[in-house]
This record gives C-alpha cells, structure tokens and sequence, in this order.
C-alpha cells in the first residue's frame, strides 16, 4: 500500500496498520496549544479538573498573545486566570504576555518537529506544517477535552499536491505565492484536506514556508506540509534543536485528489482584496489606492527576514504624511534580534510605531484598529469585513514588501517600482 | 434561509465582542456582522434552522460563531459545505450541522422541516425527502451525549 504524509502520521498516531480517507481515528496528539482563550476553555471544565487532574503538564503549550497588555479589566481578568491555572497544574510550557504569537513561539521553541502531530485552539496553527508537522485548528471544546483525556478524533484527510517549479523572481516572496494559490483554489477548495507543496522547495525558503503554510486554512486546508529537507535542518540548527527527527512523506505513488504544477517565475506580487482572501489581484492592477494604515508583522509575516525585507525599501526614507505604520514582530525573539543588528531603529525612523510581539491589531482586538471607510494593506492573513475594527474599513493583504513600498507611497504599490 | 457563500467567522461574531465568554450573553450578537442579517437575534424562535451555501463558518475557531447559535436555541444549521474547523467545532458542542444542497431545491423561508440527523434525511411539509450527508459514528455518538463534554 501506498500512502500520504496525513495518513502515515495519523496511523501512526492512531497506532493502526492501515487508514483510508475519511476515516475517523483516535489519536494522542504531541502538544496541545492554547492561547487567550485558555480562560474559557478552562472554564468549561472546572469542575472535570478538580476531580480528575490534567492529563499531562508537559503536553499542553499556552501563550498569552491575543490582547497583551491587557486592554481592560475583562482581559485583564482572563489572564489572570489563566495564569493560576498554570500555577496550579504545574503546567511547563507557559509563555506570558511580550514573549510572542503562539504560533512564532511553538516554530521557535522547538515544539514543532517533523512527523509531530501538534493540535491548536487557532485556526493559523496548520503553520508548523513548515517543519513537516501535521498541525492543524481545533475548537475550545475540543481543547477541553484534550486537557482532560489527552485525546481526540480526526478524519483523515484527502490530499492535494502542489509542484512548485524553478524559484521566485526578486521582490516576490512566499506572500505572493501563496495569494496566487489561494485566488486558484478558493476560500473552501482544500476543506478538510491536506495539502502538500513538493518540487522545487528548495528554493523556498523556511520563512516563506512558514507564510505559505500559515495561510493554509485561508483555502480550507486541514494541513499544508512541506518535507523535510536541508532548509528544515539548517532552521533546527539555527535554533539549537538537534536529536533524530522522524521525517514522514508520501509515497511516490500516493493517491492524491488533485495534482497542481505552478512555475514561480511567474509570480508576481499578489493582494487579496477585501474582504475574503480569495479576492485576489495582481498588484499592479489595484496600484494608486490610498492608504491610511500598513500593518507589518504578524504571524503570517513578522519574523526578522520580513522586517528586513521592508528595510531594503524604507532605508533612510519617510513614510508618506497620510499613513501610519505598525510594526508588529511576531516574538520577543524577533524583537530583540531587530533591535540589535538595528531594523527597527531604522523603520522607526522611517516612520514605524512598534507594538509589542502579540496579535493585537490583526484581529482587530486593540492597537491600532480602522475608522469607517479606512483602508489598510497588511501582511497579516485575514481581511473579512470587520476583521481589524469598522464593518467599513478595507483591509488588503500582502507581502511584506508591497506594504512598506505602500507605506512609502501613501497609494498601494508594486515594490518593483520603487526598488 | 441565507442564499450566500463563504459566510466567516466575523460576520457571524464580531471581533469586538470576542471578550464575551457566557454562552447566554453570545446569543444577541449572532449574525451582527452580516448585512441584511443584523436583527436575527430578534427574529431567532427556538427550533428555527438556517438554511444556507458553502463554506459556512469560514476563518477562525472562534467559539462564539458556534455557541451563539447555540444560546439561541437553533435547532441545526444545514447548508452545502462548512468550514472544516467550524464544523468540528459545532460537532464538539453539540450544535447540530448538518450537509445539504436543500438551499437549491425550492424551499421557502418559514417552511416547517423534519431532519432526521441518524438517518441523514431531511422531510419537507409535502412529503418530499432530501437526502443529507450523514453523520459518522463518532459524530451520532458526540451528540447523542450532547457534545463531547456531556
């Protein structure tokens, strides 16, 4: 028998000889990540947790990220609550508010390993899938239940593969491709499937694997996956993470849903329009519209390389006078390491306000939200209506370079021309 | 009945009301982003099904997109695919969801429906059936316990 990544781990996980698409399997995942909404998925099991303990202190990863600092009382009280229980269960893997994005802090950490099956009350969890992880988003009831039992069902997914070919021309990055994928296949066209990148992914990057594979869930995706290779080792090295990694990839003959070949020395920098993420465009065919906030950070796009990639634009420039510039890093790690080689003394001097490592604006939580009919370019994930504040605010999303050419100009801008 | 696609997680609840973690309390903002559709909570009778297109539940894992319908007393959500965490989602807290293209077969707002959820069949007021995806073991399970904490 031949088979997918998604169905060697969940059979392994799941200990069977053999699964089939759509199968339903029990399996034990490696972690479980909670961040923000730990207080409430606590909440719904009080009392479960007096009486029966926590499955694990090792298995659960928790960090608070979603509004720090806390924006009021509320909030306020909610992490504090999830604070005690930490302290109470013993828990090991806590990350407080400034430390980053769940997400950032499980790739950096070492958390996300290949062959791992790592679960997440968050939709953007599928990221680790970069690593050659099988992660995906679960619900708060679910994540209950893990807290308690340690396990859970899943369905195995069918599989759609996609060759990448040849590499990525200058000025268009992992952002582009991914928005080019996700405008092909549609909001809905990987629902409950898995999705594996292969062919030429050793031109890709590992940051731009961590964008593409983050944005995964912006087409349905149950899982996006690329193999592990030498970019996935040098990352580990670079994070000081050794040992033996137990890699899983499909076999060659794997039966797959859906074959799609994309030449990236096609690509070209790529929106995605409000308000859903498969509205997708060329940037140049959306070029000249005003602006009034770039949001640069995030999850999606927040890491070092990101930042510097603005820098090659911003560099010993000025912002435009109507726009405001948010620089979100995705960790206290990120932060650091651009505060010292200088990144974001220089995009501050460009014009940038830096936010602590955190969500914050990019779910329209606090810092840095939308007035009715406002438009902002983002490198973040999500654009729906409302997403980041006013029900009557655009929010348009790109790579990293497109939002500081953007922010230069003041209108949306194709970062070719300004280079 | 809701004739669109692609309905996310913020047009069902909005971010600025993310901080709401009372089940009871969820119910009013249900739908509140959704234009055209801002006073269901109001119109919302205990039993009533929402009848809608593809890709329910698109985005986040957002909690309150499920629980809010769930403070309503929604009876089941029946439309032609879900958004894949949604899903689990309202399978986990026992809202009832339930696949079917029953939005394309002339049926009319108001019109009274019968779903048996084992046998995946949905019976309209003349006698018709529509066939509805039907549910896995481990789903019938889940909600014959009333979500998978009951």
């Amino acid at each position: 028998m031949s088979y997918t990544f998604a169905q060697k781990i969940l059979m392994k996980k799941a200990n069977l000889n053999d699964v089939k698409v759509n199968q339903i399997v029990i399996v034990k995942p490696d972690n479980l990540l909670t961040h923000d909404n730990t207080s409430a998925i606590i909440g719904k099991i009080e009392e479960d947790l007096k009486k029966y303990g926590l499955v694990s202190e090792k298995m659960p990863i928790i960090a608070i990220d979603h509004t720090v600092p806390a924006v009021d009382e509320k909030t306020a009280t909610g992490h504090k609550k999830i604070r005690e229980f930490v302290k109470t269960y013993g828990i090991k893997n806590f990350y407080d508010v400034g430390v980053g994005v769940c997400h950032q802090l499980v790739v950096e950490n070492g958390f996300a390993k290949p062959g791992k099956l790592i679960l997440g009350s968050d939709s953007h969890t599928c990221m680790y899938g970069a690593l050659n992880c099988f992660s995906t988003g679960i619900d708060r009831t679910e994540a209950a239940c893990l807290l308690l039992t340690g396990e859970t069902w899943l369905k195995v997914p069918s599989t759609i593969k996609i060759i990448l070919k040849n590499k990525l021309p200058e000025y268009t990055t992992g952002k582009d491709l991914v928005l080019k994928i996700i405008g092909d296949i549609g909001a809905d066209g990987a629902n409950y499937k898995a999705v594996e990148y292969d062919g030429d992914v050793k031109n890709v990057s590992i940051d731009d694997r961590f964008t593409i594979c983050n944005m995964g869930i912006e087409m349905g995706a149950k899982i996006a996956v690329f193999p592990f290779d030498d970019v996935t080792r040098d990352y580990f090295k670079k994070i000081n993470v050794s040992g033996d990694f137990e890699p899983v990839w499909s076999d060659t003959d794997a039966d797959y849903e859906k074959v799609l070949t994309y030449d990236l020395t096609q690509i070209e920098p790529m929106v995605a329009k409000p308000h859903t993420v498969d509205n997708t465009a060329k940037v140049k065919e959306v070029e000249g519209k005003e602006i009034n906030q770039a949001l640069l950070g995030t999850c999606t796009n927040g890491r070092l390389v990101d930042f510097h990639l603005a820098l090659k634009i911003l560099k010993g420039k000025k912002i435009a006078k109507n726009v405001r510039l948010l620089l979100l890093p995705a960790s206290k790690k990120v932060l650091e390491d651009g505060l010292k080689d200088g990144t974001f003394e220089k995009l501050i001097e460009s014009g940038g306000t830096l936010l602590p490592p955190g969500c914050g604006p990019c779910l329209g939580a606090h810092q840095g939200l939308l007035a009715e009919g406002e438009v902002c370019i983002s490198s973040s994930n999500r654009n729906f209506k409302g997403r980041m504040g006013n029900k009557n605010a655009e929010v348009f999303l790109a790579s990293p370079l497109t939002v500081a050419a953007s922010s230069l100009k003041g209108v949306i801008t194709d970062p070719r021309e300004v280079m | 009945m809701i004739r669109k696609d692609n309905i996310d997680t913020d047009m069902i609840f909005h971010n600025k009301y993310l901080t709401i973690t009372k089940i009871e309390e969820m119910g009013k903002y249900a739908f509140g982003n959704l234009q055209g559709y801002e006073d269901f909570p109001q119109k919302c009778k205990e039993g009533d099904i929402i009848i809608t297109g593809k890709n329910f539940g698109a985005g986040s894992s957002r909690q309150q997109a499920v629980d809010c319908f769930k403070a309503l007393k929604v009876g089941a959500i029946v439309a032609q695919s879900f958004g894949a965490i949604y899903f689990r989602n309202a399978v986990n807290a026992g809202l009832p969801v339930v696949i079917s293209d029953i939005i394309e077969k002339g049926i009319n707002d108001g019109e009274v429906i019968e779903i048996d959820f084992l046998k995946g069949e949905i019976k309209r007021e003349n006698g018709e059936v529509i066939s509805a995806k039907e549910w896995s073991d481990v789903q019938k399970e889940i909600y014959l316990k009333g979500g998978l904490l009951g």
